[in-house]
């Protein structure tokens, strides 16, 4: 992530111990940002707006388990920023109730840096 | 919630519009010919889903939460797949969305990687992403 630009971004956290294909994932990652969109737009609004007009900005992460996932959505919710996190319906793939991804934001990047700054990103 | 949106609440007319009952989707069709990795793909997926649910109307929307929001991933062959397929979307009347990449990563700017159709019934969708195959 640049440090100059301070825009507002999306940031989606997969899990790494989970093999999903690539369009579950992606699916997933569609349940996320729709979920965080949404709630956003009602809460936060202006800088829902921001993030709109700054290209909607999306970011796909990774952490390596499940502990860590609800460590890092606790600290989001602590931090006051909007989070989403997605159990998936299990009709394919994984069994049901399967904790698949979490969003954060969108929120300014510096804020977001201090969470997610240790992840790596989706290859 | 202020006094007056309160009364607006009580007394506005329900909302007319009306959506046929049934099973409600969104497809996402991938451009392939572009060769992103799984995370951009993501990404772009999320920017799709994002766009159509922004651009669908409050009756759609709330038919297509109660089928779940499900959402498929379909493979494009190309630019030229794509536009093509928003284009019959549209003149079936369903609705449809684009997404342009900014190109910061990976692909060069302006790339046509996404063409979301719907919010709609799973029988229209059929019609137009119905021999797509899964992502």
């Amino acid at each position: 992530m640049s440090a100059t630009d301070d825009g507002p971004t999306m940031v989606l956290v997969t899990r790494a111990d989970l093999t999903l294909s690539t369009g579950k994932l992606a699916a997933q990652c569609a349940h996320a940002a729709v979920d965080c969109a949404l709630v956003a737009k009602r809460s936060a609004s202006r800088l829902f707006e921001r993030w709109k007009a700054g290209g909607a900005r999306k970011i796909v992460l990774q952490c390596d388990t499940l502990e860590e996932m609800k460590r890092l959505y606790g600290a989001a919710q602590k931090a006051n920023l909007v989070t989403s996190m997605i159990k998936d319906a299990g009709h394919t793939e994984i069994p049901s109730g399967t904790i698949t991804v979490i969003g954060i934001g969108p929120s300014p990047r510096r804020s977001m840096e201090a969470l997610t700054g240790e992840l790596k990103l989706v290859r | 919630m202020g006094i007056r949106s309160f009364i607006h609440r009580l007394t506005a007319p329900p909302i007319k519009e009306h959506v046929p009952a049934g099973n409600y989707k969104l497809a996402i069709v991938v451009n392939n010919a572009l060769k992103m990795k799984k995370g951009k793909i993501a990404a772009q997926v999320g920017h799709g889903a994002v766009s159509a649910t922004l651009a669908s109307s409050p009756a759609l929307l709330d038919a297509w939460f109660s089928s779940g929001q499900a959402k498929i991933c379909l493979k494009g062959d190309g630019d030229e797949h794509l536009l093509q397929l928003k284009k019959k979307a549209e003149q079936s009347g369903l609705p449809a969305v684009k997404i342009r990449d900014a190109g910061r990563t990976q692909i060069p700017a302006g790339s046509l990687t996404i063409v979301a159709i719907g919010p709609a019934l799973k029988e229209d969708l059929e019609t137009i992403t119905g021999d797509l195959k899964l992502l």
